[in-house]
């Protein structure tokens, strides 16, 4: 049942967007002209804006779906060929009938993409070249031909008016319903191809060799992926234009890998991330002074790769930095208890509490640091705090036992079977006491053979002094050999 | 289970180049059925090379492979296969379950999902190596050994007779070691066929029923105390080249730019 | 069609840019050269290091350097140019290792990101100022070399020594004919093995950097005459030319001279037979050398290669390795 939730889940917030701010725009609270333009924008009230919203969804959608294969495949470059290659096959679709006709276009477009690929794969196959050379030999090449084609149809008498130079940087208001009607088609091959061999697709990105090996048909599936690709980018070249189009690919598609660490998630994500850079990229052109609609989606899907980078919740840079700064204050509190428990013990278990200066003493700070040591591991509900006086709670004792423990444990261990000298031991413990699981350190027990002394002599916490209900038990005085 | 009485793989005149060096150049071979067999040789020996012409992932130049009598597009069902660690980027968004049952995906044919019998099976394979717990970690938090075992436990997902396996014990913790050669031996006994490029010596005198000694053509293969002699070693891994390997040398250093 | 491409006039063609206009085409022609050579030279040694890729990523991000660089300057000098440019080039490198290093987005995407993001900044910021920035977006793309004559010339005394972005690209040329001269050995060495470099004395990074520099320099010089994307195919077309050709590399820097020199004159003859952009004229007819290259070169053309394919086979041979001859001849030599 979740499995299902993942995927209707952001479908689901999509729709969402688009009715929330319709909601808003028919309410029509506020008057600044932002609230208005995205009220009008999103409401579908004009019949051209109501095909660039599609358009823009539709090619965020296909891009961010397919990118995320091109990303985990590692064909970046790939695809920035592709989309460069496919020019002169745009200028001769606009030949064969003078007009901007989507069909021809599309067809022109992808056997020019396909031609390119192919001659790729004819070029590292057959020479010396490296792929990286021979990628950016056909980008440049085609990328010419097609510019030497443009500029001799500029110069045709109909063809000033072709409005085939938007196809360099994407001008999304110039969608058409017929644009538009290919660009269903096309994503819902795409999703459909997707669906119906993701085990594939997933197969061949991760272990090309073994899914070959497995007598899966590698390179009809490489074919096809590239097939698919070629018509979601031309689809999309008259919004984003030729040499921006990849980055729609690439881009959505890295801030979900930023995010999760499972295929089929990334790839739904992708394709979110896909229709947000493409709405905000249209809806930014439509309120913006003549801007070109490519650049715009591109940014706006960088930012999004921005926040995931930074924000991320697994891997992001903050996060990251979080955890660090945290380990780092956990590392404190326990070190603080463990000193907490070296001064009852060094006073023989007599007392219950520790008093600041005893704590300053032992850890060598002055009064105020001690104090607010005090007050962190009261509010993390380890220890009270009682007129100078730091006193155990159960967990604070549970967890300052723990640490002795784990810490002598790793002392007699490296001692006994790694025949490190005694004095040398203490450091590393110091470092391991922290982390050790409680798997390893049942291994450990066992090992040294749930001895209770460790190599200076003192005595080893056991489990029973750990969890049990009495205060801090001195344990050599219970057993005697 | 009635035994085979055909070869589970012949290997005839097979000869492959990388840019016109030769790496493996007339090699014949008829591999027994049941066995454990090692295949060591120094680095560019071509060991990897030939397991993988025989899968079809390298081109030959010329001679030709029977995998049970047939070519391996037609048996590709009945072959399991373990690949370099290497060969995969350790970061990709999936996690240890989601790679066994890739080994699943040749049976399934296109168009369908994995079963619950293929999750049972992937499951028990998983257990075999003794990763069952770890079903849920993606990849990238798995030790170097453990990564190993995931891709065992894969191969033993293809339900194969035949299986290549390049380098499993490279890099690997003690523990994992004797994991695989446990499991290895357990397929042997059960009439499987193994194929295993090895890196190192002494172990490989320990752990395989039969050896096969390999230095860009086949210097000898035959039960592991017959072969592994000092002369054939010195062959083998020699300090003199072979006239083979120095023409080797000299057409690769003319292609090489200067 | 027959409107599209005008009738093929091999006078007007071949021969009229330099009986009637040579000052224009002459310069056109020279400016091609300097162009196609200096970006041939430094993208020799990309292409060694398998760094193509990072050509095509400078010369996109370049473009917002260039724009602020004019907006700053308010002028179109040298000086700012440079400074734009290698400014843009040092926050390129810097993102993208920012973002392959700290995650795990694998180098290729890390690119692709950094340098479409930059581009499409640089896209704004030039159609937003486009009244103070003297460029539009599509001299961006593929430049105007034609336009290179009519620039203010540069003269010393009484000599003209050429139009101003020729004079500053024959500098260049000269700048980095220069540098690949002196730091030969040192060039070569940490291109293919940086180990050994490091273990000769030679700095590896210090080798990276400067041709990181060395390559942001010629591509925005080369920028306003060829634009973003045509100068990836200068920096590529040249020496992978040359390298079907020999595999020797003082040959292959030759070879891409000749190659830019062949590419501007047949570039010119292309773009006034058929009315288009010289710049991407250009382009094409060096990729159609490659091409000529590809198919025609006597060791690694597909004509030769399909040749030793049909050879007889031999005992002991094995096609297109090496023939029993061979074998035997370098058994007697070894004895």
């Amino acid at each position: 049942m979740t499995r299902i939730w993942r995927i209707l889940g952001p479908v689901l917030f999509l729709l969402l967007i688009p009715s929330a701010l319709r909601a808003a725009g028919v309410r029509d609270l506020v008057e600044t002209n932002w609230l208005e333009q995205i009220g009008r924008f999103f409401t579908f009230r004009d019949v051209a804006v109501r095909y660039v919203l599609a358009g823009s969804i539709l090619l965020g959608l296909s891009c961010g779906l397919l990118g995320s294969f091109i990303v985990v495949r590692k064909m970046a470059l790939v695809g920035d060929t592709l989309s460069h290659a496919v020019l002169p096959g745009v200028a001769l679709g606009f030949l064969w009938n003078m007009t901007k006709d989507p069909l021809t276009i599309l067809i022109g477009a992808t056997i020019a993409g396909l031609v390119g690929t192919s001659l790729v794969s004819a070029i590292t196959q057959t020479t010396r070249l490296k792929e990286d050379t021979a990628l950016g030999l056909v980008l440049a090449s085609f990328f010419a031909a097609g510019i030497c084609l443009i500029t001799m149809i500029q110069r045709l008498p109909t063809g000033n008016k072709s409005g085939l130079d938007k196809f360099l940087f994407g001008q999304a208001a110039a969608l058409g319903a017929d644009d538009v009607t290919l660009m269903a088609i096309v994503a819902v091959v795409a999703v459909g191809s997707v669906i119906a061999f993701y085990k594939e697709l997933l197969a061949t990105s991760f272990d090309p060799g073994f899914a070959r090996a497995s007598g899966l048909p590698a390179d009809w599936i490489h074919h096809g992926l590239m097939l698919v690709l070629t018509a979601s980018l031309v689809v999309a070249l008259q919004a984003v234009g030729v040499v921006l189009v990849s980055a729609m690919l690439i881009t959505p598609a890295a801030a979900a890998y930023l995010l999760t660490d499972r295929l089929h998630r990334l790839v739904v994500l992708a394709a979110f991330f896909g229709v947000l850079a493409g709405v905000a990229g249209a809806f930014l052109s439509f309120v913006g002074p003549s801007l070109p609609t490519g650049p715009l989606m591109v940014v706006g899907a960088s930012t999004v790769f921005a926040a995931a980078f930074l924000f991320g919740p697994r891997h992001g840079v903050l996060a990251r930095w979080w955890r660090q700064r945290s380990g780092m204050a956990r590392t404190q509190r326990e070190n603080t208890l463990k000193s907490m428990f070296h001064v009852i013990e060094t006073n023989g278990f007599r007392a219950e509490g520790v008093t600041l200066t005893e704590l300053a003493l032992r850890r060598r700070e002055t009064m105020e640091d001690v104090q607010r040591l005090g007050k962190k591991l009261a509010r993390h509900g380890l220890a009270t705090v009682t007129s100078d006086v730091l006193y155990f709670t159960p967990a604070g004792r549970q967890r300052a036992s723990e640490i002795v423990r784990n810490h002598r444990l790793w002392e007699l261990y490296l001692t006994n079977s790694a025949n490190i000298a005694a004095d040398h031991v203490h450091e590393d413990a110091e470092k391991i006491e922290h982390i050790l699981g409680e798997s390893v350190v049942r291994e450990l027990e066992r090992k040294l053979g749930y001895a209770t002394v460790d190599p200076h002599g003192k005595s080893i916490p056991t489990p029973r002094a750990i969890h049990g209900d009495a205060g801090l038990v001195d344990e050599t005085k219970g057993r005697r050999k | 289970m009635t035994s085979d009485p055909v070869a589970p793989l012949e290997i005839h005149d097979v000869t492959v180049a990388y840019h016109r060096k030769p790496v493996l150049w007339g090699v014949d071979l008829v591999i027994p059925a049941g066995q454990l067999i090692g295949i060591v040789g120094p680095n560019g020996a071509g060991k990897s090379t030939l397991i993988k012409a025989c899968m079809g992932l390298l081109p030959m130049q010329s001679g030709w492979v029977k995998i049970f009598g047939l070519p391996f597009s037609k048996v590709a069902s009945r072959v399991g296969y373990v690949p370099q660690r290497e060969s995969v980027d350790w970061d990709f968004p999936v996690n240890v379950m989601d790679v066994v049952l890739m080994g699943r995906y040749g049976r399934l044919g296109l168009l369908r999902r994995p079963s619950k019998t293929d999750r049972e099976l992937a499951r028990s394979c998983l257990e075999k190596v003794h990763l069952l717990p770890y079903a849920n970690r993606q990849i990238a938090n798995l030790s170097g050994g453990q990564q190993q075992r995931v891709f065992l436990a894969r191969a033993l997902a293809q339900e194969a007779d035949l299986y290549f396996m390049d380098e499993p014990f490279a890099g690997v913790d003690a523990a994992t070691e004797s994991a695989i050669i446990t499991v290895l031996r357990e397929l042997r006994d059960r009439g499987k066929t193994i194929l295993v490029v090895h890196h190192d010596l002494p172990t490989a005198r320990q752990y395989f029923d039969q050896l096969l000694l390999l230095n860009m053509n086949v210097i000898a293969f035959g039960k592991t105390e017959e072969v592994f002699t000092a002369e054939l070693l010195q062959k083998t891994y020699g300090g003199r080249l072979t006239i083979l390997s120095e023409v080797a040398q000299a057409l690769g250093a003319q292609s090489a730019p200067r | 069609m027959s409107q599209l491409i005008p009738p093929f006039d091999a006078h007007a063609v071949l021969v009229a840019p330099w009986t009637e206009n040579v000052s224009l085409f002459g310069w056109i022609a020279a400016m091609g050269f300097c162009v196609a050579s200096a970006c041939g030279l430094v993208g020799n040694y990309l292409m060694l290091r398998r760094m193509a890729l990072m050509g095509d990523a400078v010369s996109h991000s370049i473009l917002p350097g260039l724009v602020v660089a004019f907006l700053v300057s308010g002028s179109r000098g040298t000086v700012p140019m440079f400074i734009g440019a290698l400014s843009a080039g040092a926050i390129t490198t810097v993102l993208i290792e920012t973002i392959h290093k700290r995650t795990r987005v694998k180098q290729d995407a890390a690119i692709g990101i950094a340098f479409s993001t930059l581009f499409a900044i640089g896209v704004i910021l030039t159609v937003t100022y486009a009244g103070q920035v003297d460029l539009d977006a599509e001299c961006v793309l593929y430049g105007e070399i034609a336009f290179v004559p009519l620039e203010p010339m540069v003269r010393l005394g009484s000599l003209v020594l050429g139009p101003e972005p020729f004079f500053r690209m024959a500098s260049v040329l000269l700048g980095v004919a220069v540098l690949v001269a002196a730091f030969y050995k040192e060039l070569l060495v940490s291109s293919f093995d940086p180990g050994l470099a490091k273990s000769l004395g030679i700095n590896p990074s210090i080798m990276h950097y400067g041709l990181m520099a060395a390559l942001s320099v010629v591509v925005v010089s080369a920028f306003e005459s060829v634009g973003a994307i045509l100068v990836i195919a200068m920096l590529i077309l040249p020496g992978a030319t040359a390298s079907l050709l020999t595999t020797r590399l003082p040959l292959v820097h030759g070879l891409s001279l000749v190659h830019a020199a062949l590419s501007s004159w047949l570039g010119i003859a292309l773009g006034v037979w058929l009315d288009c952009s010289l710049a991407a004229a250009m382009v094409v007819a060096g990729a159609g050398l490659f091409a000529l290259a590809w198919i025609f070169s006597p060791r690694e053309g597909l004509i030769a290669r399909w040749r030793s394919h049909h050879e007889k086979l031999t005992p002991h041979s094995s096609q297109g390795i090496v023939s029993r001859d061979e074998v035997e001849r370098s058994s007697l030599r070894s004895t």
